[in-house]
Parts: structure tokens; sequence; C-alpha cells
């Protein structure tokens, strides 16, 4: 018996070390303190943490880079939203994969999409319309 | 994926056909989203484009200046230790524009960091990328990425070392981590060599680098040296 | 007129803020919960208020577009080899920005 819960714990050691799997887990009673905190931790709080260094490089403007920080600040401006809930939207509540993986201007955009769909001043259904009419507007001849 | 830039289709509204084959999902995104708030009245066509002129205006030459002249006058440097964005005004920057009451994201409570010989500042904003865009224009990438937000609170010498910058064990290094609405910019000290120089000389040593605190003005540096990541489908002139 | 044209013109502290320069303050470790903008290595430690800014609405309130009390800000700055245990150099210091609701006397 002894044996067999030594194994059960290495596995679980060996998985606590391993990158994550992604796949569901269906029981999840057993969240202490530390675990629950590191789940709700805001994404974009990541002063201190371990990286590599790497090449400080910069990067030539997209046009649709600039249209997106303009059509942000704008919506600021005509007062449809504020900067913190930009941040808040584009930072935090994308959620890690979305906040690591997505360039920073395309998390603005998503940002600005989800909150005029949120805040009711468009509906979802008419974006999507839009996105598809825009698509088909500039599609290869 | 092709590159070929073809014509435009001249100047006026920017959601005209792209002059590349292909067009990004967010390039499409932001496309519907400007369409749409213009259609429901949230706000102009004309709107976007003052707000564009601002943005295209800004850089850190207006900084440069202000560094150049604080260096040179000394009544003017008090001046902007006291109230920099009044300060600003004096070098031709408003701080209120274009809004009248200041850019949704840059707000109106810059502090200038006033370096010593015994003390060097440089700026990191952990939570995103909150930059002084009226006096330096846009951020650079690197500033905003994870890397540079995670390393230089806790290994800023060595994050300083990469871009070729070691500041001796005696001298503070102190970072500024710019997480709420002030905006810094650094005003390094002024280098030797340069006596009697005139304060156009003077601003272009000052680069955007050394206004953030990852370099230091010299005689004969006059440009950051960074790989540049060149743009698909760059902004249009 | 915009929410936020009030908070871009903050008003400066009239003998209304708790802390003063010099004041020695601790970052409090309260919940965190969806959002906040205190960050985490500076929960617990103790720094300096090294200067009043302005008030403000907190960052809790204005990213969910409430209004609220405005509050003092301050600038608290901390010596790095107390954010970081294995800190090497004497001198080094960090500053950052907080409300008066997340800095308790120290």
């Amino acid at each position: 018996m002894a044996a067999r819960n030594e194994l059960r714990q290495q596995q679980e050691l060996i998985g606590a070390i391993q990158p994550a799997l992604h796949v569901p887990q269906n029981w999840n009673y057993l969240i202490d303190h530390p675990l629950y905190k590191a789940y709700m931790h805001p994404p974009h709080d990541v002063g201190g943490q371990f990286d590599a260094p790497g090449v400080y490089e910069e990067k030539e403007e997209e046009q649709w880079e600039l249209d997106t920080y303009v059509t942000c600040e704008v919506l600021g401006w005509r007062g449809v939203w504020n900067s913190e809930e930009r941040r808040r939207r584009a930072d935090n509540d994308l959620g890690y994969s979305q906040y690591l993986g997505i360039p920073y201007y395309g998390r603005w955009i998503l940002a600005a999409a989800r909150m005029l769909v949120d805040k009711n001043h468009i509906s979802l259904a008419e974006l999507i319309e839009k996105i598809a009419e825009v698509k088909a507007r500039n599609a290869k001849k | 994926m092709s590159h070929t830039h073809k014509p435009g289709d001249g100047g006026g509204e920017r959601h005209a056909a792209p002059q590349v084959d292909e067009i990004t999902d967010f390039e499409v995104l932001e496309i519907a989203i400007r369409e749409l708030a213009i259609e429901h009245g949230l706000f102009t066509a004309e709107d976007h484009r003052r707000f564009t002129e601002w943005t295209e205006s800004v850089g850190p030459a207006a900084g440069s200046r202000l560094v150049a002249k604080a260096w040179v006058d000394p009544a003017f440097k008090a001046r902007v230790m006291e109230d920099a964005v009044k300060a600003c005004k004096e070098i031709g920057i408003d701080w209120a524009e274009p809004t009248g009451f200041g850019t949704p994201s840059d707000y109106m409570n810059l502090r200038v960091l006033e370096d010593t010989p015994t003390l060097h500042h440089v700026i990191v904003c952990t939570l995103c990328s909150c930059y002084p865009r009226p006096l330096l224009g846009m951020s650079p990438e690197w500033y905003r990425t994870t890397n540079y937000r995670r390393r230089l609170v806790r290994w800023p010498r060595q994050v300083l070392a990469e871009f070729g910058l070691i500041i001796p064990p005696e001298v503070e290094v102190r970072v500024e981590d710019s997480n709420q609405k002030c905006r810094f910019m650094v005003m390094p000290v002024r280098p030797e060599g340069t006596e009697n120089w005139s304060e156009k000389q003077l601003a272009e040593i000052v680069t955007r680098d050394c206004m953030i605190g990852v370099a230091l003005p010299k005689p004969g540096r006059t440009a950051d040296v960074h790989p540049v990541q060149k743009a698909r489908r760059p902004v249009q002139e | 007129m915009p929410k936020s044209k009030a908070a871009n013109k903050s008003e400066t502290a009239a003998g209304k803020a708790r802390f003063k320069v010099g004041d020695r303050v601790r970052v409090k470790d309260m919940p965190n919960l969806f959002y906040t903008r205190t960050q985490m290595y500076v929960r617990g430690v103790v720094g300096t208020i090294a200067e009043c800014t302005y008030r403000d609405l907190i960052p809790e309130d204005e990213a969910f577009n409430r209004d609220g009390k405005l509050e003092q800000y301050y600038i608290v700055r901390f010596k790095q080899k107390d954010l970081w245990p294995e800190y090497p150099f004497e001198n080094d210091t960090l500053q950052t920005e907080s409300p008066e609701r997340w800095l308790e006397p120290a």
C-alpha cells in the first residue's frame, strides 16, 4: 500500500513541475490559499518575474496599429470609456493566453470591441456582420 | 505572402482598400469597430483625423529641447522641477492637447526625474507601458514587452548592461515604476565635453533612450541604435 | 463631458492627505480580485513617502466606471534590498505610486 501511495505522490509532484498540459480537471477541491492567490493574480502584474535576457528591438508601426491607438483614445476622448477601463480589459480580462500571446495593439482593439458590446453601444450580432462585411470588401480578387 | 504595394485610392478616408494583398484579422476588427463607432455617433471621422494628427506630431525632440534648455538655464530647470507640465509650455508642448483636458492615457501629471552624479534614474511601467507621449512620442517596442517590465524592477543593472550602460556600484540606481497617473522623464546629468555648446547641439545628444534612463548622453552619440522589425504595412505618410 | 476629464485634471492635496513626505508606510496586502494596480512585489514592504502627487479616483473604481471618493496618491520609495532578498547593491532604490487606501503607517 505504502509503495502505491508514494508512486501517486511522485506522479503528482512530477505533474506539478511539468509544463501544464491544459487538460480539464474535473475535481479541484483542494485549492489552498497560495494556489487560489496565484489563480487570482492579475496577469498584468509581472514586475519581478523571471525572464531571460533578450534583444531589445524597435518595431516599425503598422497602419492598423496607429489607427487602433487613435480609435481607442478617441473613444476615451468622447467619454465612451476611460483608459483605466482599457487597461483593465486589455491587460487583465483577456486572460493569460491572450495576454501573453496576442500582439500589444491586438489586445487594445479586442478590449475596445468587448467594451462596446458589454456596454451595449453595439450588438455582438452587428459586430460579427460588420467584420464579415469588412473582410468581404477587402478580399483578394 | 506578397508585399507588393499597389497605388492607393488617394487620400481621404483611411478605410479605403488596403494596398497589399492580405489584410490581418486585427486590421479588419479595427476597421469594423471604427465604422460602427462612427455610424453609432460615438465619435466622428474628424475626431479620428485630429487625434491622428496629434499622434503624428509628438516625438522625443520635445523632451530633448526641454533637457537642453534646463542644462543651460538653471531658472528654467527650477521651473521644470517645480511644475513640469507648466514648464513644458515654454518649449511648445501643451499637455492639455488635443482634447483640451489632456489625452485619455497620458493625463497631466508629468514629473521630471533629475539625475545627479550619485543618482541614476530609469523608468518602466511594469503593469502596461505608461509613457510621457506628449514629450517623448510613442513608446519603443521593447519598453512594452513583458521581458523589460518583468526584469527592470528586480535586475536593473543587468538590464542596463544589456543596453550597454554600466553604472558604478556607489551610484544609486533608482527605478521608477510608473504604475498610476504620473508620467516620468529622466533629466540626465550634462556630460563633460559640452561646455559652451548651444541648446541645439545639446538637444542632439539627448536621445529618447537617455530620457528613459537606459542610455547616457555623450558628445558624438546622437542616435539610439536597436534592431528594427519592419512593418508589413507601415503607417502611410 | 467624459468622466475621465475630472481624473485628468486631478486636484492637488490641500491638507487632506493622511501621509506626508518622509513618513514610513507599509503597503497593505489586500485580497486580489479582478483588478488592481498595486503590485505584488511591494505588498507588505515598508517604504518612505517621497512625494504627494494628486487626488484621484482609485483604479479599482475607475476601471469599472464608478464615480468614487477622490483619494490622495503618493510616490513611495523602497530600498531594493527590502524588495528582493537577494539584491546585491546597497544603495539602490525603487519608487512607485500608490493611492492612500493601500498604505498604512509603519
